[in-house]
């Protein structure tokens, strides 16, 4: 075991896979010779050199269609988006072309490629660099969606995403790259859809995604002094999602709140809240309840940017309501 | 910017007329599907290659199973030059399971990765930029295999068009970008879109090599593949080649052809029809006789029948099977 | 081998068409790339080329010009010099359309707004409960409209389910049900909780639970209803009935005529007409005559409403409305005011056996001034006919029946007369009621007297 940031411990398994897999190769701006703008490729330069980690004009649309014909012609393509937002140029030849591949060819083509990039609010990186958008990732068939919470779950999950057929989007809340966590020195890969329960209680079950499942676990803290047991369920990858895992907690508990920084329409917690609905409405003992960040573009302030996503403070007072019930 | 292309033939009389041949198979393909959509048996959109043909032919002559195309709404003739049969692109279009997209694609999304027909798209641009990648690809494996795109002058405003030329340029990736140039994009004159219709032009301003031929020339658009191929082969980098060319049946099967075109623009394109030119140069020639052609004719004819009682004895694929292949076994 | 020709489609949604004008003729001799026939679709008029070359044979029964088809249908072959058309050698046509109907599997219904959405109002004599709460009682067999909830509004939750089942320490359940009825219950899917609340403190038994059974299946009802898509033509008449209703301003006048003298012509006409060989006038002819000349006499009612202008026409020309199996026609004839009442008789003979043929061009049934409806022969005595824009009236003529008629009320005579309703519908935005009556009773006029408006 060693102890390992989350941002690390990302690279330790991109590192081993580039490693193992010649035909792996890393598209973004400053990926390079500089390794990447949150690091996420540092070292790796100097071992591959530039055919594999391939330093790009700033042109989105036109290296993710590159990657998309790369898959389907023999090698696993990973695309460092640095900030996902820019991945809103490229949205075209996701959902039209990647996503659809491997269906409109019946399977005879394959689309190995990871899109990761930085998503969150935080650091007042404002409205350009702090969106998150899975839940319209999720809404599209053929796309896996991955949120990784630790530094753990993040090299697993990567490992995982980066030998899949599948095209995998890759996640990763820019607040929890210094977190620090516990890294076996064997290797391990996390299968998807198999959601963590992050911490087990009686009373209430909370879905947290990503960043959220940090303060949600430190709000089931605070509830625990004065008594009340809480389970927290990390779904770790919302496409596929694991309702089973969820439901079976709501069965337990009877209650359930969706804690996640993004947009509540049609969101994350939405999807979740209506396949309990059908799975487990016999186990409700309560109306579902969601805790989002707010409708909002990201403001600059720290005043107004600390006002849009929820605190630890905020998890709490939600679980307290939902107990109210 | 272009380079001359020197028409004079140096194939042979085998070669030249296994061009004819594939030419006439497409166009024969193009009228059944044509007559096929007026009897109902197409049930979506057709965009038919009826004029185009030298184009797709004279680029595949070149390329084998192992390289990649990558094509657009206006694929038919891609595909079957590629090595897709007209059995196969028929069901396709009578949305049967037999198919070379098993009936999931139709007219615009033909797929056969076998004969490395990677597919033909309703989007405009994309097929330049996988184009691209599968070059990255071929580089990365350091195989002698090249990617193609074809697209039409539609796409020469769009994005893709400029960061797929730009990327394939500066990273030297085994890559042809064949651009039709057929004069309109939809009912919309090319130049109307740009002020500036030289194609092979604007792609040089990128630095790549870039030559404008006589798409309904097959001989001319056989002679500028066949350097641009050996270059990309050899590690020479991408290619450029405008193709100037037309449709002569309208965008799509069931649209008008009238409003945005004359007559007299249409008759003057049909007298340079693709076949007749290498049929009468041919002759002209020495080098083939009228004797020569028949075999042929007759030979496409049946082949092109044969293929649509196939499609319409197939079967429809089962409903069941719907949500199939939306993702990989793996995980 | 002879190629055939069928109704083109020519764009995604087309369903039919019509041949707009053939090009070639039967039997002429046609190159691929001609331009055999013009179809007119829903969008506009289409040149089709011949895919192949070879002499043309048009279909004996091919649809008529303007008679709009399903496509796939056969119109005519190809065939090479010598070769008979299949339809002179008995060779079935190609099963085209069959495929075509094949091709198109019965559309899935797509409802757009699939949940029915309840808005009752909840019955604040019932405790709300949670689902869990619910099921939860059900399984200890705690009743639990007697539990007192302490949910945020009252509503009972799991833990007061499981408080109520310690304090009375239930052991069998609230319901008592006999072992029949309950098995009953289930099969019938009859809710025994709502049962026992309507059966405050019995058991429940077998006949129970067989009348509400039959109580649901009554609340349910029968429906026996059949759907099927509008044909074209009912589209259309559906379209202009509602767009004369909404655009007119129909005023119907009625009025009771002496028809003994128009009857007393028919039959003398019938009698010399078919002697002769000649068509027989019907009344629809003779009426026809009539209000032509009612017509030239008050010429404000032959007009139409064109923006702001009145425009009366010279011509008068009726239309006669023709039930089709198909559907309602109105073909017209023209320039009734000039013609002979053999002319007309000729005339309408031929245009409703082509309007029950389906036959009829759109030029023979536009361009009318005034339409006249007969609904005589169906026992009707008076009806509101709708006026067929962008005519501004229509007469409607019901059934002429023998009936006891006072001729003279001092000398208390009475007769038996043959007595007939005409109705006028008129339109108020081109003319106003007085002149209308007046004209309807020059009509009355004319008919009681017809030799004069015949002469």
């Amino acid at each position: 075991m060693r102890e390992l940031t989350y941002i690390a411990a990302g690279r330790e398994g991109l590192a081993e896979e580039m490693a193992r897999d010649a035909t792996i190769f890393v598209v973004g701006e400053g990926i390079g010779v500089r390794g990447g703008n949150f690091n996420t490729t540092q070292g790796l330069y100097e071992l591959y050199g530039p055919l594999r980690l391939r330093d790009t004009p700033i042109v989105e649309r036109g290296f993710v269609g590159m990657c998309c014909g790369a898959a389907m012609t023999g090698t696993r393509p990973i695309v460092d988006f640095m900030f996902v937002d820019f991945i809103l140029d490229s949205i075209g030849e996701i959902f039209n072309q990647i996503a659809k591949i491997q269906y409109m060819s019946s399977g005879r083509l394959k689309m190995p490629i990871v899109l990761r990039g930085a998503i969150g609010i935080g650091g007042s990186a404002a409205t350009h660099h702090s969106g998150s958008y899975f839940p319209m990732f999720v809404n599209i068939p053929g796309l896996r969606v991955v949120v990784p919470s630790n530094p753990y779950d993040v090299k697993g999950l990567l490992k995982t995403a980066i030998r899949s057929d599948d095209p995998v989007l890759f996640l990763e809340h820019k607040n929890l790259y210094n977190n620090k966590g516990q890294i076996p020195d064997e290797e391990y890969l996390i299968p998807f859809g198999a959601a963590a329960i992050a911490r087990e209680g009686t009373q209430a079950s909370v879905v947290a995604v990503g960043s959220m499942v940090r303060k949600t676990l430190e709000a089931a803290d605070a509830l625990a002094k004065q008594g009340i047991s809480i389970e927290v369920i990390d779904p770790r990858t919302l496409a596929p999602l694991d309702i089973g895992t969820i439901s079976e907690s709501v069965h337990k508990t009877g209650r359930l709140l969706i804690v996640d920084e993004t947009f509540a329409p049609c969101g994350i917690g939405a999807e979740i809240a209506a396949q309990v609905m059908v799975a487990g409405f016999d186990d409700l003992d309560a109306p579902i309840m969601r805790l989002n960040g707010l409708h909002t573009p990201t403001p600059y302030s720290p005043a107004l940017e600390a006002a849009i996503v929820p605190t630890t403070q905020s998890i709490t007072d939600a679980i307290q309501a939902l107990l109210a019930e | 910017m272009s380079t001359q292309i020197d028409t004079t033939i140096t194939i042979g009389k085998m070669e030249a007329l296994a061009l004819y041949r594939q030419m006439l198979m497409i166009r024969r393909c193009e009228e059944q599907l044509a007559k096929s959509y007026q009897a109902g048996m197409i049930p979506g959109a057709c965009h038919t290659y009826v004029g185009e043909e030298a184009v797709a032919t004279g680029i595949c002559a070149h390329l084998t199973h192992r390289d990649a195309v990558f094509s657009t709404h206006r694929g038919h003739g891609h595909a079957l030059a590629k090595g897709v049969t007209p059995r196969q692109l028929i069901a396709e279009l009578y949305g049967r399971e037999t198919g070379c997209s098993r009936g999931r694609g139709g007219s615009m999304h033909l797929f056969s990765p076998e004969v490395g027909m990677m597919g033909t798209s309703g989007i405009v641009g994309p097929c330049i930029l996988q184009a691209t990648g599968a070059g990255y690809s071929f580089k990365l494996l350091n195989t002698d295999q090249v990617g193609v795109a074809f697209f039409g002058d539609g796409a020469v405003n769009n994005g893709a068009f400029h960061e797929g030329i730009n990327l394939a340029t500066i990273w030297e990736l085994p890559v042809i970008f064949v651009c039709e140039n057929n004069m309109y994009a939809t009912e919309i004159a090319f130049s109307y879109a740009t002020r500036n219709t030289e194609v092979a032009e604007r792609a040089a301003s990128y630095k790549i090599p870039s030559v404008a031929v006589d798409g309904n020339d097959v001989l001319a658009v056989h002679a500028a593949a066949a350097e641009a191929v050996a270059r990309a082969r050899a590690g020479g980098g991408a290619s450029f080649i405008e193709c100037k060319t037309y449709r002569t049946r309208p965008h799509a099967e069931g649209m008008r052809d009238a409003g945005y075109r004359t007559a007299d623009e249409i008759e003057a394109w049909k007298a340079r029809d693709p076949l007749a030119l290498l049929q009468s140069r041919l002759v002209g020639e020495g080098i083939a006789n009228a004797g020569d052609f028949e075999p042929i004719d007759a030979e496409i004819k049946a082949l092109v029948e044969d293929a649509a009682e196939f499609a319409k004895n197939s079967p429809f694929p089962d409903p069941t099977s719907v949500t199939n292949h939306i993702y990989s076994a793996s995980q | 081998m002879a190629t055939e020709i069928v109704m083109p489609r020519l764009g995604w949604t087309m369903e039919t068409g019509s041949i707009a004008e053939w090009l070639k003729k039967d039997g002429d001799s046609v190159k691929q790339g001609d331009i055999i026939f013009t179809v007119e679709s829903d969008k506009a008029v289409n040149e089709i080329e011949s895919f192949e070359s070879g002499i043309l044979r048009i279909l004996p029964n091919s649809p008529a010009i303007g008679e709009s088809v399903p496509i796939g249908t056969p119109l005519a072959y190809l065939v090479q010099p010598g070769e008979p058309a299949p339809f002179e050698t008995g060779v079935p046509a190609s099963a085209t359309a069959a495929e075509l109907v094949q091709l198109r599997p019965a559309s899935t219904a797509i409802h757009a707004n699939g949940h029915t959405i309840k808005s009752e109002r909840v019955d604040q004599l019932h405790p709300t409960i949670s689902p869990r709460a619910r099921r939860i009682a059900g399984e200890l067999g705690v009743d639990w409209q007697n539990v007192a909830g302490t949910g945020r509004t009252g509503r009972i939750v799991e833990r007061d389910i499981r408080a109520a089942a310690e304090q009375i320490a239930v052991t069998t359940g609230s319901l008592r049900v006999s072992p029949v009825a309950r098995r009953m219950a289930e099969d019938l899917k009859v809710d025994l909780g709502s049962l026992a609340a309507a059966l405050p403190g019995q058991r429940i038994e077998k006949a129970h639970v067989e009348q509400a059974a039959a109580q649901v299946d009554s609340r349910r009802g029968v429906s026996a209803e059949t759907r099927a898509p509008l044909s074209t033509i009912r589209r259309v008449i559906a379209t202009r009935m509602a767009a004369s209703l909404h655009t007119a301003a129909p005023v119907t006048l009625t009025t009771e005529v002496d028809a003994t003298e128009l009857v007393a012509l028919r039959k003398q006409l019938k009698k010399d007409a078919a002697a002769i060989g000649l068509s027989v006038p019907s009344y629809n002819d003779l009426l026809a005559k009539l209000v032509a000349e009612m017509l030239i006499a008050l010429p404000a009612l032959n007009a139409r409403l064109d923006g702001e202008e009145i425009v009366q026409s010279a011509a008068v020309n009726i239309g006669i409305a023709v039930n089709a199996e198909r559907g309602l026609f109105v073909p017209v004839i023209r320039d009734v005011q000039t013609k002979s009442l053999r002319q007309i008789a000729r005339e309408s003979e031929v245009l409703i056996e082509r309007a029950r043929a389906g036959l009829l061009t759109t030029a023979e049934m536009s361009g009318g001034t005034f339409s006249i409806s007969n609904l005589g022969m169906y026992a009707i005595d008076a009806f509101t006919p709708i006026i067929n824009l962008p005519e501004c009236a229509i007469l409607g003529v019901g059934r002429i029946v023998p009936k006891q008629v006072v001729i003279d009320a001092e000398a208390e005579i009475v007769a038996i007369r043959q007595m007939l309703f005409l109705s006028l519908t008129f339109d108020h935005r081109v003319i106003d009621g007085a002149p209308a009556a007046q004209a309807l009773q020059r009509l009355k006029q004319l008919v009681e007297h017809p030799l004069v408006g015949l002469l």
